[in-house]
C-alpha cells in the first residue's frame, strides 16, 4: 500500500491499535504553548452527522477513546508488518524542532507577496506553511550538519548550507543565494569601521617626519582677553593632487 | 504573535524574517554545535525563497487559482505531487472526512476477516 498520510477529522479520535495503522498524536498543546495557536486545524470538515462516540459502532473498545486529534497513517509497505517500531519513531518525531516556529505575520506577509495580488490565503494555510518552514530549516540544517561532521568541522558554514540545498533538491535557490551573499558581504564591508572607502589610487607620497615639522599657528583668546599665539603641532597635510581617497587603516 | 524585524543595517533589511528565531530552530537540530554568520543568513534568505516557492506552487497548482484563495488542501496536494516538497509529507497530511475514513476502516476489516478464513 502506498504511504499516504491521512488526517482524520472527528470530535473524538479512536486510538485502537487493533488494525494495522500507526498512530501519531499531534500534541497540539505543545504547539499551542509556543505559537499561541488554537488546536483547531484538525477540527474542520466535520461531516453532517456528529461523530459517533458509540464505541461499539466504531468497533473499538471504550478505553481507547481519547479527545485529542490524531494523525493516522497507513503503513509504509505491506499490510502485515508490525508497526510498533514505526509508531515509536513516529511519536518521537513529533517532539522535534517543529515546535519552534517563525512568527506567522512574517510568514504570511511573504506568502501574500508571492501569490498574485488579488489572491487570498486561508488561515490554516498560513499556519501550515509556518510549520513547513520550521521543517525546511531543520531539514537543511541536519543535512549541512552531517556534511560538517564528515569533514571533521564543528561550525556550519555557508558552503555547507549551499551544498545541502543542492543535495536536497533546492538547487534552484543556490544561485540567487550566492548573489545575495555577495551583495550582503559588500554591504557589510562598507559598514564596518570608519566610513571607509577603499583607496582609489595610491598615495603620491607617504607621510614622512617632515610632515610634522610645520606647526600651524592658531590664535586663542584666553579668559582675560589677551590673545596668545599657540603653536599647534600637527601633521601637515600636503597637497597631493594624485590622491583621491585615503584609507584609514 | 507580533511581527519581528531586525534592527540592522541596510544589508540585512532585505530579509523579512527574524534571524534569531531561525538560529533557534537550527540549533534545535541534533548535533549542531555552532553556525557561522554566512550560514545563518543564507538559511534565513533560503527560507524566504522557500515560502514564496511553496505558496506560489500551491496556489497555481491547486484550486487556489479558481477560487483565488490558497487553501490547506492546495498545500497538501502540491506536497504530494512535487518531489521537492516530499519531505513535508508527514506534516501535511491530506484531510479526509470522518465518514470516509470509517468506511475505509470497515472495508479493511472485512478484507482482513476474509483473508483469515
Amino acid at each position: 500500500m502506498q504511504h499516504v498520510p491521512l488526517l482524520v477529522i472527528c470530535g473524538n479520535a479512536a486510538a485502537a491499535p487493533r488494525w494495522d495503522w500507526s498512530f501519531r498524536s499531534h500534541f497540539l498543546s505543545n504547539q499551542t504553548a509556543v505559537s499561541g495557536r488554537e488546536p483547531t486545524r484538525a477540527s474542520l470538515q466535520m461531516d453532517g452527522d456528529s461523530a459517533t462516540t458509540d464505541a461499539s459502532q466504531l468497533g473499538i473498545t471504550g478505553e481507547y477513546m481519547a479527545s485529542s486529534h490524531y494523525v493516522l497513517q497507513s503503513q509504509d509497505d505491506d499490510g502485515e508488518e508490525n508497526l510498533n517500531d514505526h509508531e515509536d519513531g513516529g511519536i518521537k518525531e513529533n517532539y522535534r524542532e517543529q515546535d519552534i516556529y517563525l512568527p506567522i505575520a512574517n510568514v504570511a506577509r511573504i506568502m501574500k507577496n508571492a501569490v498574485p495580488q488579488t489572491g487570498k490565503i486561508a488561515k490554516d494555510a498560513k499556519e501550515c506553511v509556518q510549520e513547513c518552514v520550521s521543517e525546511f530549516i531543520s531539514f537543511i540544517t541536519s543535512e549541512a550538519s552531517e556534511r560538517c561532521h564528515q569533514e571533521k568541522r564543528k561550525t556550519i558554514n555557508g558552503e555547507d548550507i549551499l551544498f545541502a540545498m543542492s543535495t536536497l533538491g533546492f538547487d534552484m535557490y543556490v544561485d540567487p543565494l550566492k548573489l545575495y551573499l555577495q551583495k550582503f558581504r559588500e554591504a557589510m564591508k562598507g559598514e564596518k569601521g570608519i566610513p571607509g572607502v577603499s583607496v582609489g589610487e595610491s598615495l603620491g607620497e607617504d607621510l614622512t617626519e617632515d610632515s610634522f615639522t610645520n606647526p600651524l599657528p592658531a590664535g586663542i583668546i584666553t579668559a582675560d582677553g589677551q590673545q596668545q599665539n599657540v603653536m599647534v603641532y600637527t601633521t601637515s597635510y600636503q597637497q597631493i593632487p594624485t590622491v583621491q581617497q585615503i584609507q584609514f587603516s | 504573535e507580533e511581527e519581528e524585524e531586525e534592527e540592522t543595517p541596510d544589508a540585512k533589511k532585505s530579509i523579512s524574517l527574524p534571524v534569531s528565531r531561525v538560529r533557534l530552530i537550527m540549533k534545535s537540530s541534533p548535533d549542531v554545535s555552532s553556525i557561522n554568520q554566512d550560514a545563518l543568513f543564507l538559511t534565513t534568505k533560503a527560507t524566504e525563497l522557500f515560502v514564496q516557492h511553496l505558496a506560489l506552487s500551491s496556489f497555481n497548482n491547486g484550486s487556489g487559482k479558481d477560487s483565488n484563495t490558497l487553501e490547506y488542501s492546495d498545500l497538501a496536494k502540491t506536497t504530494e505531487e512535487n518531489e521537492t516538497f516530499h519531505f513535508l509529507t508527514d506534516i501535511l497530511p491530506k484531510k479526509i472526512l470522518a465518514r470516509d475514513y470509517l468506511k475505509t476502516l470497515e472495508q479493511m476489516q472485512e478484507e482482513e476477516e476474509e483473508a483469515d478464513l
